[in-house]
């Protein structure tokens, strides 16, 4: 990429300041809720002297106590466990699929499937959200009667609900990763009397393994951020229902709930530092399609 | 078609057709029933069967013509659209600029600190701007102008009707839009070839004359890509202005649009309407339909769409 060498220096200060002034809202945000955690009360109020530092709110945290008065003790850990079970399971739902669609329409060519490429996109730009009445519905038509299934059930079906929604995109994502492999890897393969399901697994997948591991991070991010699908369908609690139903509750100390906001965001984070390139090159590289 | 390759289309292609009949069509059609019935509280027993034809679609009209709340609704959704896919293409198009013209390393911590309300926990990205933009002196907006001197008390931003809610949701939700046009135009720019750069640059043009008469032309079919794309995300978005109005940050009215009434009337709290949430879901989803085709036509897609090359 890139500008050329006779770019002027002093230009390129100015716009690095003018962007850091852009994002201060952004930083500031982030950076007090963190803060707050590690202090007795919110310091979003830009009030040095409200700061008082203390550990007591990742403490009780840990220990599960997140009332400081009432008493009223969540399993923080067991919370975190579902969060992570349903973006685990959305993330593994989106990368087989996609995995299996994605090289179909890369590398055979059908009846329809020109068709079924447009179909995709229209669902990518398709209110998905909006259908959640029906999908409620299914929802509650298929409930089972038994007690114990319920939850099972309803972390199962969150999961393909929610998958759902990310799955035309991740095709088109996974497609696009297809396509850059050379058709001779593959030929190799079936002039040796492969069959193309043999080629997939033994030949395409391992060379495409930075794709899947970027489709699977974005689809593990969208489970793992979700609020809508987990309050509507899942039984227990998640750290997003958690923080929602925590906010304007009395009891609640609001510095322990911007601990809990501080570990739920700690993935997002982790996963930035250490994917970034990966993150901003294969978004960038579905769009093209 | 051979035996061989049906058998091979059917293993690669059966998971995705049968999540797309799940989860797409089959609650299309559900949501279509839905509306023409009078589901209550989802009270299925009683209600799955009670038909009433286009009744949820007249209640649906004579509320757009008669009801201050739904017209209140209608307004904001026009209004944050609007403004928002403005915010998201303009902004996009700006950061993927600025950070074109600075080095590699500044431009790429940039790139990613902007793809963070993207990405972070939506009831932490919530949660932050809640106390962002609090009604009362805790809030940060408030205690910056406070001590500025602007303002001598704290002001409620969210429930100043209608500029203030439609300023905040606005804004949380330009935000999360803004990632998008910038990563798209970032690859364009990245596409567009050196040498004509480097040419202009020897011509003596400044960055400015550059972008606007060189980057900006050879982007045309990117910015109506993302000022498509983005339009039928917005008008059928609703995660990010949820939390929200359930914390009472914005008011209700002026902070609900189309889309976050939809599941609201169906999901809420208090009286559930399902019907005329499906009702109006359904309006929602012609719109974004058509929108969709649009687009499509727009884009030409169809011609990037190439036959596999090897395929025998």
């Amino acid at each position: 990429m890139k500008d050329v060498e006779t770019r002027p220096k002093r230009y390129e200060r100015v716009i690095i300041l003018a962007l850091l002034l852009a994002s201060l809202p952004l930083i500031l945000g982030f950076s007090l809720l963190t803060i707050s955690s590690l202090s007795t009360n919110m310091v979003t109020n830009l009030d040095p002297d409200s700061f008082h530092s203390t550990l007591e709110n990742w403490i009780n945290l840990f220990k599960g106590k997140i009332a400081t008065t009432g008493g009223i003790r969540v399993n923080i850990w067991r919370i975190t466990l579902n969060t992570l079970v349903v973006a685990l399971g959305v993330a593994g739902v989106v990368t087989g699929i996609s995995a299996l669609a994605g090289y179909s329409l890369s590398r055979i060519d059908f009846r329809g499937r020109k068709i079924l490429m447009v179909l995709l996109l229209i669902l990518h730009a398709f209110p998905g959200v909006a259908l959640i009445v029906g999908v409620y519905l299914l929802y509650r038509l298929t409930f089972p009667q038994s007690h114990d299934l319920v939850g099972l059930y309803s972390f199962i079906y969150v999961i393909l609900a929610r998958a759902a929604l990310e799955i035309p995109m991740s095709i088109w994502l996974m497609k696009g990763f297809f396509d850059t492999i050379p058709w001779e890897f593959e030929w190799s393969g079936i002039i040796d009397g492969a069959s193309r399901i043999t080629v997939w697994r033994k030949i395409m997948l391992p060379l495409i393994k930075p794709g899947v591991l970027a489709v699977a991070l974005f689809a593990f991010l969208a489970g793992w951020q979700d609020i809508i699908y987990v309050r509507t369908f899942l039984i227990h609690p998640t750290l997003a229902t958690f923080i929602e139903a925590n906010i304007e509750a009395e009891y609640s100390h609001m510095p322990l709930i911007a601990a809990a906001g501080t570990v739920y965001l700690l993935p997002t984070i982790i996963f930035f530092i250490t994917a970034q390139q990966l993150l901003l090159q294969s978004y960038s590289g579905g769009i093209k399609g | 078609m051979r035996k061989e390759k049906l058998r091979d289309l059917s293993f690669f292609l059966s998971p995705m057709v049968l999540m797309v009949l799940l989860f797409y069509l089959v609650p299309l059609i559900m949501t279509i029933y839905i509306s023409m019935t009078r589901m209550k509280n989802w009270n299925v027993e009683r209600y799955l069967t009670e038909f009433v034809g286009i009744y949820n679609y007249e209640r649906l009209f004579y509320m757009f013509q008669h009801d201050p709340t739904f017209k209140a609704v209608i307004m904001t959704t026009i209004v944050f659209v609007g403004i928002t896919l403005m915010i998201n293409v303009f902004g996009g198009l700006s950061l993927a600029l600025a950070t074109f013209f600075i080095n590699e390393r500044a431009a790429s911590s940039y790139r990613l600190l902007w793809l963070l309300p993207r990405m972070s926990p939506i009831a932490v990205y919530s949660l932050v701007w809640y106390y962002f933009f609090h009604g009362s002196e805790i809030g940060t907006l408030n205690s910056i102008l406070m001590s500025l001197g602007l303002i001598s008390e704290p002001i409620p931003w969210g429930q100043v009707t209608p500029w203030g809610a439609w300023s905040v949701i606005i804004f949380v939700n330009g935000l999360v839009g803004v990632s998008f046009g910038m990563i798209v135009f970032t690859s364009a720019l990245n596409q567009i070839p050196k040498e004509l750069v480097i040419a202009a640059r020897v011509d003596g043009a400044s960055s400015w004359q550059i972008s606007k008469r060189i980057l900006i032309p050879m982007m045309k079919w990117h910015l109506l890509y993302v000022l498509t794309w983005q339009f039928l995300s917005l008008l059928t978005t609703y995660p990010h202005l949820f939390l929200l109005v359930e914390w009472d940050l914005v008011n209700r009215d002026y902070g609900t649009t189309l889309a976050l009434y939809v599941f609201n009337t169906a999901f809420g709290r208090g009286e559930q309407d399902q019907g005329l949430a499906a009702a109006a879901a359904v309006v929602l989803s012609i719109i974004g339909v058509i929108g969709g085709f649009v687009t499509l036509k727009v884009l030409q897609f169809e011609k990037m769409m190439k036959k596999p090359r090897g395929d025998f």
